[in-house]
């Protein structure tokens, strides 16, 4: 076996399975998991179909700069809207459990009406689960091919490598599930806010030909930029405005719902 | 309401459903696309990176901006 590969494989490979392990945990606890699960089979279902399909002709002929550019200006829209909300919240602007209340009159509207809750698939999570794990699994595909087109048996020994790059990557993910799910909930969504924005800011400045310095660990410096900004913006904000009442009751919140978004 | 436009409106509100993040982060693509394909701007191609960041930041600080100047959250104040 060409150890070089397999390693190769594994450490680039590991890279792309955690960035889109990282956005499967925040569509699995955000929405729900049956959501994020199915985003995320959906996505290993096309990328099967595509690499059935097109083999090693994939580098040449699926336009990753296209794909990258989508995903990354969704990933902005989506991230922005998430931030904005949670830097509102944190600065006193809209109600901190209002959707939290919302959300609670709505699933209990949704008992009273005898529909089963919690695991009803949400847009959101399957979506977020499916396009990363597709962009990122189309990524993985590349650096296999990539790899592994140097000799016989390259690819195999390439797939090898990023298979348990992969394994890994899902296991400590499955560890590191529980202690996200403690999380206040206007905190989860102020860092997935900071995580879509910088994932997005990251692909599509590449799909418009940026070589980002340091590579991927630029994503940690553009997550910290990010952070810092959001931070200075909550305190700009709680200084102009009085904090309001921090939570509305569940009486309200059928009112409520019928004007602002639930749980975004 | 026509059937075309709610599907429209419910995309709108699915992927966005805030104008100014759609407006700031579709203006901030243009202008990358500007400086990436036009001939005149190939200097400020190396600094592609900090734009798109700059105009991500510009995006929030806006529409952060327009819900604090509301009437209803001026009133907060």
């Amino acid at each position: 076996m060409q150890w070089a590969i397999v390693i190769a494989a594994f450490l680039a490979a590991s890279v792309e399975f955690v960035e889109a392990f990282t956005l499967v945990l925040v569509a699995g606890i955000t929405a729900n998991w049956r959501s994020a699960i199915v985003g995320a089979l959906a996505a290993v279902a096309t990328l099967a179909v595509i690499v059935a399909t097109l083999g090693v002709a994939l580098v040449t002929l699926i336009p990753i700069g296209v794909l990258r550019f989508v995903i990354g200006f969704l990933l902005l829209l989506f991230g922005l809207k998430w931030l904005k909300n949670a830097i509102q919240r944190y600065s006193g602007l809209k109600f901190l459990h209002d959707e939290e209340a919302i959300y609670a009159a709505n699933m209990e509207q949704a008992r009273a009406r005898g529909e089963a809750v919690g695991t009803r698939l949400d847009p959101f999570g399957v979506l977020l689960s499916y396009k990363s794990v597709l962009l990122e699994g189309l990524e993985v595909a590349f650096i296999v091919i990539s790899f592994g087109s140097g000799g016989a048996g390259g690819i195999g020994t390439a797939a090898i490598g990023a298979a348990a790059a992969g394994v890994l990557v899902i296991l400590v993910g499955a560890l590191v599930r529980a202690p996200l799910q403690r999380i206040p909930e206007n905190t989860l969504k102020f860092i997935v806010g900071i995580m879509l924005t910088t994932f997005g800011t990251f692909w599509s400045g590449e799909s418009f030909g940026i070589n980002w310095p340091f590579s991927d660990l630029f994503l940690l410096l553009l997550a910290a930029l990010y952070l810092v900004v959001s931070a200075l913006l909550i305190t700009a904000m709680k200084r102009r405005q009085p904090r309001v009442a921090s939570a509305t009751t569940a009486s309200e919140a059928p009112m409520l719902s019928q004007n602002k978004e639930v749980r975004v | 309401m026509n059937v075309i436009l709610k599907v429209i409106l419910a995309v709108y509100k699915f992927f966005v459903g805030d104008l100014v993040i759609l407006l700031g982060t579709v203006l901030t693509m243009v202008i990358l696309a500007l400086i990436n394909s036009v001939g005149a701007l190939v200097s400020l191609r190396g600094g592609l990176g900090a734009i798109l960041i700059v105009g991500v930041l510009a995006t929030l600080v806006a529409t952060l901006g327009r819900e604090v100047a509301r009437p209803e959250n001026r009133q907060k104040a």
